[in-house]
């Protein structure tokens, strides 16, 4: 990363030497990426226009694909589970909350693959700060999740969730899951540029997660397991806090539970500056190794 | 401090970087896991000359001499592991592509290569019809690049590539593209560059046209500086290092270190 020297009359633009902790500048670094703030956002619009370009339906998938999911996943909970498939506001409940899962799927997995792709050359020829592209990844996921809301909010209505107070938590939540998804996807690329089989595992990683965090299935289920264990295990999971925060924002507070949305909300908050913190650290201490290793 | 003049300042650099490589006989073992080991590439050692403010410098030298990788170097791609490059001046490096999305339109991507290249949105849409009216595509500009033959793209990418201002320009790759008639025009937009930026520093394989214009040259061998001086000096006496037979593959230099 560039050190700018401070000497104002004879000081250099840019100054390229070795730093012995690897953590750049961080002034200077977040300096530079702000100059491309603008590529970010560009490059974030091209993905999300790009994905579906050669299809009949083009974008329009990018609204279909996470309802489609959620029909798959009602009708898993509904049959395969006993679930029943009269239960209309359930299946408002499982889009909700996969929209939002896939959300979080899709910051974590872009972040990773926009490191990995190089991204049509930047990596291999440009000094662009490399946090920029999990930012940009970051930017589209954010972007297609709020497109998706778009079919959500009919299917919220007419399955009966209306609206409630608790909808205030929604930003908040948004903001601290890119937050979180970012933290995650920075510290994943840099383990994937060592180790490709990261990028191998993650759709692994990422789907038992889902299954272990409470999208699919009401986080008042792991209050109704009577074990103390079960629950703590439960709770040490970010994503739990996170979906207690979504579930109850986009349909109310939940009679007979004891979870508390502001507490939650903090954990998850916390799970979201710390990740974040750990993730651009390290991310920015070894971004100079990705041109060679990629 | 450096001299009035100077633009870039090179003192004592090093540079390495770790590939992974697979292991001699790694196809006779049979194992679970791949066989691979990092080799750590001592690609330059102790480099130092300094480049004068509107000066034309080519870098000449064998394959594996390190010039890419000084020209990374300096542009920020790669890190010093010991002593460091003072700039006087932004550095770009000409990268024809460099950003680009291929399924989008060739205007999409004249913003997005553009923006990869340090322009401020401001000056790309300043510039993007100039950029339009250099690579001469006509109505393919509004379809997607993937739709391009390999010649529109080049063209394209190479009018984005060349209409970025820079102070310091870095010149590698080979610079071909499309037909003759553009080729001709391409050299004249590099010629025009090189005018226009302050200080160039040019891989001497990647356009005789333009190394033809620079007055001075470093030749490096095996990741050192040989000689430095006026470029006809410095051609004439690598031209006879390389009629003795001393050019050879120099990968001798990498150390396998686990």
């Amino acid at each position: 990363m560039n050190a700018p020297t401070s000497s104002p009359e004879t000081a250099p633009v840019l100054t390229r030497r070795a730093t012995r902790s690897g953590i750049p500048p961080l002034r200077q670094y977040l300096a530079e990426s702000w100059r491309y703030r603008a590529f970010a956002v560009y490059w974030s619009r091209a993905d999300v226009k790009a994905r579906n370009f050669d299809t009949l339906f083009g974008r329009v998938w990018n609204v279909l694909n996470p309802l489609l999911f959620g029909v798959i996943y009602f009708v898993f909970v509904g049959i395969i589970a006993g679930g029943g498939l009269d239960q209309l506001d359930r299946f408002g409940f499982i889009v909700g909350n996969l929209y939002v899962w896939l959300f979080f799927n899709g910051t974590v997995t872009n972040g990773v693959g926009s490191i990995q792709s190089g991204a049509g050359g930047v990596l291999a020829q440009s000094a662009i700060p490399r946090v920029i592209l999990p930012v940009a990844s970051a930017l589209s996921a954010a972007s297609l999740f709020l497109r998706s809301l778009i079919a959500y909010v009919p299917i919220h209505f007419i399955t009966g969730r209306g609206v409630h107070i608790e909808v205030v938590w929604l930003p908040l939540a948004f903001v601290a899951t890119v937050m979180f998804g970012l933290g995650i996807a920075l510290l994943l690329a840099v383990a994937n540029v060592y180790l490709r089989d990261v990028s191998r595992l993650l759709p692994h990683l990422l789907r038992l997660w889902l299954y272990l965090s409470p999208v699919i299935w009401q986080f008042t289920r792991l209050e109704s397991q009577g074990s103390e264990m079960v629950e703590r295990l439960g709770r040490i999971n970010p994503m739990y806090h996170a979906m207690v925060v979504w579930t109850v924002g986009f349909g109310g507070d939940l009679p007979g539970s004891d979870e508390s949305v502001a507490a939650s909300m903090l954990v998850f908050s916390v799970w979201a500056v710390g990740a974040l913190l750990a993730g651009f650290l390290l991310f920015t201490s070894r971004e100079d190794e990705f041109a060679t290793r990629n | 401090m450096r001299p009035a003049t100077d633009a870039i300042q090179i003192r004592d650099l090093s540079v390495s970087y770790s590939v992974v490589a697979d292991r001699p006989n790694a196809g006779r073992r049979t194992s679970l896991v791949r066989s691979t080991e990092r080799r750590l590439i001592h690609a330059l050692n102790g480099v130092s000359f300094d480049v004068a403010a509107g000066q034309v410098m080519a870098l000449i030298g064998g394959n594996g001499a390190g010039k890419s990788t000084l020209l990374k170097t300096i542009v920020g791609v790669l890190k010093p592991v010991g002593g460091q490059i003072d700039l006087y001046g932004r550095p770009h490096l000409l990268a024809p592509g460099m950003g680009f999305n291929r399924r989008l339109s060739g205007r999409e991507n004249v913003v997005l290569g553009g923006l990869a290249g340090g322009m401020s949105l401001d000056e790309v849409r300043e510039k993007q019809d100039q950029i339009i009216e250099f690579a001469d595509i006509g109505g393919f500009i509004d379809m997607p690049t993937t739709t391009y033959s390999s010649g529109m793209f080049g063209r394209l990418a190479f009018a984005v590539a060349t209409h970025i201002d820079t102070e310091i320009l870095l010149i590698d790759e080979a610079l071909s593209a499309g037909d003759a008639g553009f080729r001709e025009r391409a050299v004249a937009k590099v010629q025009e560059m090189c005018r226009a930026a302050k200080t160039i520093v040019v891989v001497s394989h990647s356009s005789t046209m333009v190394a033809e214009m620079a007055t001075h040259a470093v030749w490096l061998h095996q990741g050192q500086v040989r000689r430095t001086g006026e470029l006809g000096d410095v051609a004439e006496e690598y031209a006879a290092f390389q009629a003795a037979g001393g050019e050879t593959a120099q990968m001798d230099r990498s150390i396998a270190d686990r």
